[in-house]
């Protein structure tokens, strides 16, 4: 190998090391677990309130969290 | 004045002294050439201060005996206590570091910096050590002028290296040279007269050449040459001790409170150190006889038996002073106060910080939520509202519905001493450290700066609405007054929230929870938006609002709108902590514009 590619991988491997290349699949469950859990605290007060103007604001928090959690499903794990 | 004289007077006796013996210029090369590898190894060593050292050391710092191991290790590979300290008065500067722990790695630097002498003197005057200065020198500089940062700081610390043991060659020789000419050892003076001056002749030479390494290899080299006595040698290696902290306290009169105290204490520790150490001289010297017979050194090797000295006064003044660590914080922070800080002044930005990039970004981080304090403040008059009334007012809306109180201030005036002054030390900032940074933190840099620019926006939309929000919230006009509340309370809802969600109250927040949250609330400020739209609409038709009212407040909901979006924009950025993966995670989770639109849509 050449010496400026080792100087490359190093520096490669040393940016891996500093940065992480993708989400470590343990953080992401981890999220996605409070995300799952937040949707279940939102549907069990939407459930109950009969309030139009509140039920209107858990809907929109709700939209949001289900958003959020299709989008952490679709991201890439780290190997 | 003392300034004026002393460096016309070091350079007319060293000028002599290159005139009346050779042998002199060549100790004197060899201290230059000694302190030169010193700034190299130095220059080295930073290149890899951009991120490990930093982490470990906040990882380290939060036991005494954990700062106190840190001291003793980094001083001990890097050689360099100076380095060591100026990392540490950056992180207490920052507030990453209590000074407690602050202190406790000077304490540890202390002892790491007698690695020095030991290898000096166990292998420096024992081997030719030029023969390994040179390949040193010459592998240095040719990586450092690699492109590769680090590769580069690996030449610099050969290089440095090199330099060092090359200077201590030249010292040797110099020193062996002078004796043939002239015997120094007939100058020694013994008793306390002499413990006393020759002490001081060490602190001055420390203080002269900006480095006790320094003042300690010459020591030994004279030494090993008998150029001075064991007795003197010990006297002088005690004033070197004491001189470094002089070299401190010049360096810290231009740090902040932090970088004083830490000065403070490091005199503090080196006086009272040296204090026993010339007290109980004849026990030390027992106790380094002891201590040489005991690992086997001669009896007559007193480069050794100094190199024990210096080890052994040193751990003696930390097991004196880690006991007192605490009553020593305290005592500093009482005697250097904190000058009480206009809001305006930024709390966080060091130079001293400027060429470690994980330290900076802390900083600016933490500054930049500064300068939302001031904006918060700023903000919340210019709604006519009072901070604490938006903080803890349990039933916001009816606060604000009941609260006609229009708050006389000069808007334009506050935006220039509170706002516009810390976002121009952290621009400014920003450009002095862009330097030293790699592009992975100069993103993140970018990142920071581009959320306080949005902070500045967001007190200037203030400033607009302003005008007609303090005009219609007072109007008889019912219809018009409950819209513009309506905006007063998206605007104070907003900060509230932003404020919750930091953990401004002391809460235990969940930084990736909070991070995402701030998505429920734009989601909520668009089908705001929405609603208003018609609502609008609807009490324009039926006359309730003239067609001045209703375009002013479409345009007023646009400010609201813009500096509710760069406000969660801007605490969004500020919530990403690259030190906790789960709120990495939820980084990348965070919606767009697009997917908070379809969030928002019934």
């Amino acid at each position: 190998m050449k010496f400026t590619k080792l100087v490359n991988k190093f520096e490669k491997l040393v940016k891996k090391h500093e940065k992480g290349v993708s989400i470590e699949a343990e953080k992401l469950t981890k999220l996605q677990q409070l995300l799952s859990d937040k949707r279940d605290r939102y549907q069990a007060s939407l459930d109950t309130t009969g309030d139009a103007g509140k039920r209107k604001k858990l809907e929109t928090k709700l939209r949001v969290v289900n958003a959020q959690l299709e989008k952490s499903k679709k991201m890439p794990l780290a190997n | 004045m003392l300034k004026k004289i002393l460096l016309p007077s070091i350079l007319i006796i060293l000028s002599y002294g290159f005139w009346v013996s050779p042998d002199f210029k060549e100790i004197a090369a060899g201290v230059s050439i000694f302190l030169f590898g010193m700034l190299f190894l130095e220059e080295g060593f930073k290149a890899f201060t951009g991120g490990v050292l930093e982490k470990l050391l906040q990882k380290t710092t939060d036991k005494t005996w954990k700062s106190l191991l840190f001291g003793v290790v980094s001083t001990s590979i890097m050689q360099s206590s100076s380095l060591v300290s100026v990392i540490t008065i950056s992180f207490i500067s920052a507030g990453l570091v209590s000074l407690v722990a602050g202190i406790g790695i000077i304490f540890g630097a202390n002892i790491g910096t007698t690695t020095g002498a030991w290898l000096v003197a166990a292998f420096g005057l024992k081997v030719k050590i030029s023969a390994y200065a040179m390949p040193m020198l010459v592998f240095g500089i040719v990586l450092s002028f690699q492109k590769s940062k680090y590769l580069k700081g690996a030449g610099a610390v050969l290089a440095g290296l090199g330099f060092l043991f090359l200077g201590i060659h030249y010292m040797k020789e110099g020193f062996e040279a002078f004796k043939d000419s002239f015997d120094l050892a007939s100058l020694a003076v013994g008793g306390y007269p002499g413990l006393f001056l020759f002490a001081a002749i060490g602190a001055a030479a420390t203080v002269v050449m900006q480095s006790s390494h320094a003042t300690l290899v010459l020591i030994l080299t004279a030494l090993a040459a008998s150029q001075i006595t064991y007795e003197n040698g010990l006297a002088l290696a005690i004033g070197a001790n004491v001189g470094t902290t002089i070299t401190a306290i010049i360096g810290s009169l231009s740090a902040n409170v932090q970088g004083k105290r830490l000065a403070g204490a490091h005199l503090i520790f080196n006086v009272v150190t040296g204090v026993i150490a010339i007290a109980f001289i004849s026990q030390f010297i027992w106790a380094v006889d002891i201590v040489s017979n005991k690992v086997g050194i001669a009896a007559d090797n007193y480069t050794m038996k100094l190199a024990v000295f210096h080890t052994l006064f040193n751990l003696t003044g930390v097991l004196v002073m880690v006991p007192l660590i605490q009553r020593l914080a305290d005592f500093l922070v009482k005697s250097l106060p904190e000058k009480a800080k206009d809001l305006a002044e930024p709390l966080y930005l060091n130079d001293a910080a400027i060429e470690f990039p994980e330290t900076v970004l802390k900083a600016l981080k933490r500054e930049v939520w500064h300068l939302f304090d001031s904006a918060f403040e700023i903000m919340a008059h210019g709604i006519n509202l009072h901070r604490t009334e938006i903080l803890t007012s349990p039933d916001l809306e009816k606060t604000i519905d009941n609260d006609r109180e229009v708050h006389e201030f000069d808007l334009d005036d506050l935006y220039e001493s509170k706002v516009k002054v810390l976002y121009s030390a952290i621009v400014d900032f920003i450009s002095n450290s862009q330097a030293h940074m790699s592009s992975d933190f100069a993103e993140e840099m970018f990142r920071l700066r581009k959320a306080a620019g949005e902070i500045v926006e967001c007190v200037k939309h203030i400033k607009h609405l302003r005008k007609n929000a303090t005009k219609y919230m007072l109007s008889d006009n019912e219809h018009i007054r409950d819209e513009y509340n309506q905006l007063r309370y998206q605007v104070a809802m907003i900060l509230r929230e932003i404020y919750r969600l930091r953990g401004g109250e002391g809460e235990d927040v969940d930084h990736a929870l909070a991070l995402l949250e701030m998505d429920e609330l734009k989601a909520e400020i668009q089908s705001a938006h929405a609603e208003l739209d018609m609502r609008v609409a609807g009490i324009l038709r039926d006359d309730r609002i003239t067609p001045t009212m209703a375009t002013s407040l479409l345009n007023d909901f646009n400010y609201v709108d813009e500096t509710s979006r760069h406000l969660l924009d801007t605490a969004q950025a500020l919530l990403v902590s690259h030190t906790d993966l789960v709120s990495e995670a939820a980084q990348e989770v965070v919606l767009d514009e697009d997917e908070i639109e379809k969030a928002s849509a019934a």
